[in-house]
């Protein structure tokens, strides 16, 4: 994080501008010509240094740049670089290392948006990347130091979802002393795992986990439950968002005292969203799904094994002898193939848990009633994960008769023979391509994980969307349980298919970046807000109609030559920097700290008056990676 | 036009939708005319008429304003951003100056096929109506400074 510092440096009135080319280890200097880059923006004034490296965001090359700073009395840096949502904060910090604000500087995308969208013309692309070079130099002429925002912040996290990732979330944050509220829709905390009996990977039922989480939820103070709740309103911002929560059901009091909620307003710092998965439904005929009375989900079988007693499985009045596994049911799925989703997408992703949970249970079966004939009907087994390999083993050692299919050419479920009320039909490539029938008295689907229809929360929280339907993290490597939206945070399968080892690890991660969000009484926002010049206000008032958020903008009354006038101020914990005011003020008075009109017609003109690479390169130029 | 004329494209792309679905076209190793460059903007709403005229003025020679559309994370902003263009557009038409200059859509963070619509037909667009007219931008880039300086009683500013 970057911390408010005391204006370190007093800006030089002439620009010395350090230049610092990535090669990103060829993925840039194969597409363009970095040292050509970094010889050829030496040519605009103002650049003092200009170097190139093979990993600028490397601890030698983010060492480099704070080097420079101080050797060279740099006093603004451009990176050349991945794009800003990967570095632009390294390299920020990188700058305040070397004493520099954080704000005198400049990122530029010559990777995604450079090398790898123009490979097929390293000329073009390397006239591009210095071109977007001196726009960004030609920004940084206007650029100013700016100081982070501090606002006192509430050290309570909302956490909605009260299932296996919330449980474990409010925990883990009340241990760290947050304060949590933790809000379930149904009328218990539990969630899904409360119907699922015996669980991979240590056969512990659904139940008795979320008792023990329940139990620690319960017992702590820092933790307050509020079941059949949903929430109704949410504004604010990290460390400072107001919520209003109500009853779940849409009915009268009665319900409201049924379940106990109440229309409620919380005041929460961050809030973490652990709102679970659905299970895949099954199109109607989709594997025989209701259209043959002994087909079942997953979950549905999980619940008749568990329910079964010594003397077999029972179903619909049958005694089951022959089961059958049929994987990848509304996972993995191919366009052309597949019926598509309601959004006429088809869902390509893995579930990730079906196959594990599928072995797991054929073996717990088998281990309860050894006469049972398990088949297993699979494209690919995929039991990723510590251990998890052992239950294919061992399924293959307890007799489950395994069959491979094409994904493009599923089974086909069909009404049997003989006293079998179903039988699959495949391709098996286990035995390349032998047709095969297998008739069942029961078969199970191993139904996927699908995103939840979570439509009211998506629009109150604004959270951005995966092409999967699921929430979507910042960067799956470099913020996996962040949002776009500061302050919100994921955890488990509301993300993506989890199995409950990786939703607990989920739940821990969100819940330590939530403490450390609000590990002070205040917190640190964006500084990209909006920003009067009182000089240049006439106070004509144009900008206030602009504003949507209700108090961003202030009116405030100053004495000017003896008379009071009504200019316009901002206040920054309201505003949310959109620009909206900007346009509109006749004297450019009202301007983005970080995103003024100046600095974006400077990169423009930037652009038009880029300097164009000498031809041609002499190899042996050896003035790049020097100061100028 | 000369078959190597090469149009300088500008895309004014927002940060929570536009800016992330040019980086996925780079993800994705998709390619485009490398004169198309992109510039990451919270939101185009910022931007006055006077900033693209400005730019025509000095030899953009065409501007993609890449929003987030309906989707755009700020309250009421798109329909303000649209108005906005609209006017623009006006303008231009009235100034003489090709109104295909300027192009409003909207660019989600996974809309590769979009973006690269977007970029390869204002390519093709430019490289048929060739270089902007510079001297007719410039003098709609005064005018529309004037008026907006006008609305509030306000001179045109001489410098």
């Amino acid at each position: 994080m970057i911390r408010s510092t005391a204006q370190v440096e007093s800006v030089a009135p002439e620009p010395r501008i350090g230049v610092y080319v990535c090669r990103c280890g060829g993925n840039i200097s194969d597409v363009i010509d970095t040292e050509k880059v970094a010889e050829t923006i030496k040519l605009v004034p103002g650049v003092r240094v200009s170097k190139v490296h093979s990993f600028m965001c490397s601890e030698p090359g983010q060492a480099m740049i704070a080097e420079d700073i101080k050797k060279e009395q740099l006093n603004r840096v451009v990176v050349a670089s991945c794009s800003p949502f990967l570095h632009e904060l390294t390299f920020r910090v990188a700058v305040r290392r070397g004493g520099l604000n954080p704000y005198l500087y400049e990122h530029v995308n010559i990777r995604e948006q450079g090398s790898w969208s123009h490979h097929g013309d390293p000329e073009g692309a390397t006239v591009k990347a210095i071109r977007l070079l001196a726009a960004a130099v030609h920004r940084l002429y206007h650029a100013e130091p700016l100081e982070q925002i501090r606002l006192p912040s509430h050290r309570r996290a909302l956490v909605i979802g009260g299932g296996i990732a919330g449980l474990k979330a409010a925990v883990d944050l009340a241990a760290k002393d947050v304060g949590v509220v933790l809000v379930e829709r149904e009328p218990q905390l539990g969630g899904r795992l409360l119907g699922l009996a015996s669980l991979f990977p240590n056969d512990e039922s659904g139940r008795a986990q979320i008792d023990r989480l329940v139990g620690e939820v319960q017992n702590n103070r820092n933790i307050e439950v509020l079941t059949g709740t949903v929430i109704k309103s949410v504004s604010g911002f990290l460390g400072n968002y107001d919520i209003a929560v109500g009853p779940a059901s849409a009915g009268g009091a009665a319900d409201v005292e049924a379940g106990g909620a109440k229309e409620k307003k919380l005041s929460v710092g961050a809030i973490i969203v652990a709102t679970g998965h659905d299970y895949y439904r099954p199109g109607s005929g989709e594997y025989g799904f209701k259209r043959y009375t002994q087909v079942v989900t997953m979950p549905e079988f999980i619940d008749l094994l568990a329910g079964a007693s010594r003397d077999g499985i029972e179903f619909n009045g049958q005694r089951i002898r022959r089961i059958g596994f049929m994987h990848c049911v509304g996972s993995r799925q191919i366009e052309g193939i597949h019926q598509p989703q309601a959004d006429g997408r088809v869902n390509d992703y893995c579930s990730r848990v079906c196959c594990t949970t599928v072995l797991h249970q054929a073996l717990h079966a088998k281990r309860r009633f050894p006469y049972l004939a398990v088949f297993d009907f699979h494209q690919d087994i995929r039991t990723y994960g510590r251990l998890h390999e052992d239950y294919y083993r061992r399924a293959s050692e307890a007799g489950v008769v395994f069959f491979r299919f094409h994904g493009d050419e599923p089974p086909l479920v069909e009404g049997g023979v003989d006293g079998y009320p179903v039988q699959v039909r495949l391709k098996d490539w286990l035995t390349w391509g032998e047709e095969i029938v297998v008739p069942l008295d029961l078969l199970v689907l191993a139904v996927g994980m699908v995103a939840r229809d979570n439509r009211e929360l998506v629009n109150l929280l604004k959270l951005p969307i995966g092409a999967d339907r699921f929430f979507q993290e910042v960067h799956p490597k470099l913020r996996p349980v962040e949002t776009s939206v500061n302050g919100i945070l994921l955890a488990g399968t509301a993300q993506a298919p989890m199995t409950i080892e990786e939703t607990l690890a989920s739940a821990s991660a969100a819940a330590s970046k939530a403490a450390c969000l609000l590990a002070h009484d205040s917190v640190e926002l964006e500084t990209f807000k909006a920003r009067v010049d009182a000089d240049k206000c006439i106070g004509c008032g144009l900008c206030f109609p602009e504003c949507a958020y209700e108090g961003a903008l202030v009116r405030t009354n100053v004495e000017r030559e003896g008379k009071t006038v009504t200019l316009a101020s901002v206040n920054p914990g309201l505003c949310v920097g959109c620009g909206a005011c900007v346009p509109v003020c006749p004297t450019r008075a009202i301007d983005l700290q970080g995103w003024t009109l100046s600095q974006f017609e400077a990169m423009v003109d930037g652009l038009l008056s880029a300097p164009l690479p000498s031809q041609p390169a002499t190899s042996e130029s050896s003035s790049h990676g020097k100061a100028h | 036009m000369a078959s190597d004329y090469k149009p300088v494209i500008i895309v004014l792309a927002t940060s929570a939708c536009a800016y992330p679905g040019a980086d996925a076209v780079g993800k994705a190793h998709l390619e485009y005319p490398a004169n198309i460059s992109v510039l990451r903007v919270p939101s185009p709403v910022v931007f006055p008429e006077d900033f693209y005229l400005r730019a025509f003025a000095r030899g953009v020679d065409g501007i993609i304003v890449a929003s987030c559309g309906t989707d755009c994370p700020y309250e009421g902003v798109y329909q303000k951003l649209s108005r906005r263009i609209d006017r623009l557009v006006k303008r231009m038409k009235s100034g003489g100056l090709e109104i295909e200059r300027v192009r409003l859509t909207a660019i989600c963070t996974v809309c590769i096929k979009a973006f690269l619509k977007e970029v390869n037909q204002m390519n093709d667009k430019l490289r048929s109506l060739g270089p902007v007219d510079r001297e007719r931008a410039e003098a709609l880039w005064r005018q529309s400074m004037a008026d907006l300086r006008a609305s509030v009683g306000l001179p045109a500013q001489t410098a």
